[in-house]
């Protein structure tokens, strides 16, 4: 995979547009997905009981599903 | 900002249910209105790694830092975290149907920008991906084998392999070369698996 980037980078100077990093969320859970596939949101930490709390006994709410980015 | 885009934008991050849009407008929120202050906030850790990398990582709180020397006052806080009908204080918040912990200054050795975002309620910064490179690759050994942490270096290193994110590779090296890390070699060994998985160049081949 030595392709230009099907989406908009975001740079090292600058900034990136909300619209160009909304439009570029579908393709980086994608290449996350490659390598670390799943949820990968950590089961335990200091902060669970507030969490658990707030999101009916979860760490956070759901993440939405790749097809819907 | 005035207090009815204050109300509208409040309005729109306790409706919103995608958590990786929720951590990234507040953070745009809350960046705003400390920069009207004076100070630059960052947004770091797993919520950093999620808007870098939408990597099905990060939990139901929002952790940033200050990037200027001066953080604000507790009064000030207050009076800012009052106009957005926060609970708690004056470092961790339950605000918007999430958590908000402001965390200190910054640590950063990378000498590239923090990235740049321009949220729907202001410019919000994100702490440097070579950083959050290297420390997740110290992560993954510090205190035991941790596979998330990894997983989330896995995830920064392909999303850069591919251009999805810029990463000045010297600057990871540099990094890593540093005495709090000194994990050049795990970090050349987890982005030359992760580029011979996606098939791609390592940039830390010489040719």
């Amino acid at each position: 995979m030595n392709s230009k980037p099907k989406i908009p980078s975001i740079p090292i100077e600058g900034s990136i547009s909300w619209e160009d990093w909304l439009k570029g969320r579908r393709y980086r859970r994608e290449l996350s997905q490659l390598v670390a596939p799943g949820i990968n949101r950590r089961k335990t930490s200091s902060s669970d009981r507030r969490l658990k709390k707030l999101f009916n006994g979860e760490r956070g709410l759901p993440f939405t599903p790749t097809a819907k980015l | 900002m005035d207090a009815e885009r204050i109300k509208s934008a409040l309005a729109d991050i306790t409706a919103e249910q995608d958590p990786t849009l929720k951590s990234a407008k507040l953070a745009s929120l809350c960046s705003a209105l400390w920069a009207e202050r004076g100070v630059d906030l960052v947004v770091v850790g797993g919520s950093a790694i999620e808007i870098l990398t939408e990597g099905a990582y990060a939990s139901g709180d929002l952790d940033m830092c200050h990037a200027t020397k001066a953080s604000l006052s507790v009064a000030e806080r207050k009076e800012i975290m009052g106009l957005l009908d926060a609970k708690g204080g004056p470092r961790n918040w339950q605000v918007a149907g999430m958590y908000l912990d402001l965390l200190g200054p910054v640590e950063s050795f990378a000498r590239t920008p923090y990235r740049r975002i321009e949220g729907p309620y202001g410019n919000f910064l994100v702490t440097k991906p070579e950083d959050l490179l290297v420390e997740r690759v110290l992560m993954s050994f510090y205190l035991g084998e941790s596979k998330t942490a990894w997983k989330c270096a896995r995830e920064l290193a392909i999303v850069a392999l591919a251009g999805a994110v810029n990463m000045d590779w010297n600057e990871v090296l540099r990094v890593a070369n540093r005495p709090e890390y000194r994990n050049v070699e795990q970090c050349k060994v987890l982005v030359r698996e992760v580029a011979d998985e996606l098939k791609t160049k390592n940039p830390f081949d010489s040719d």
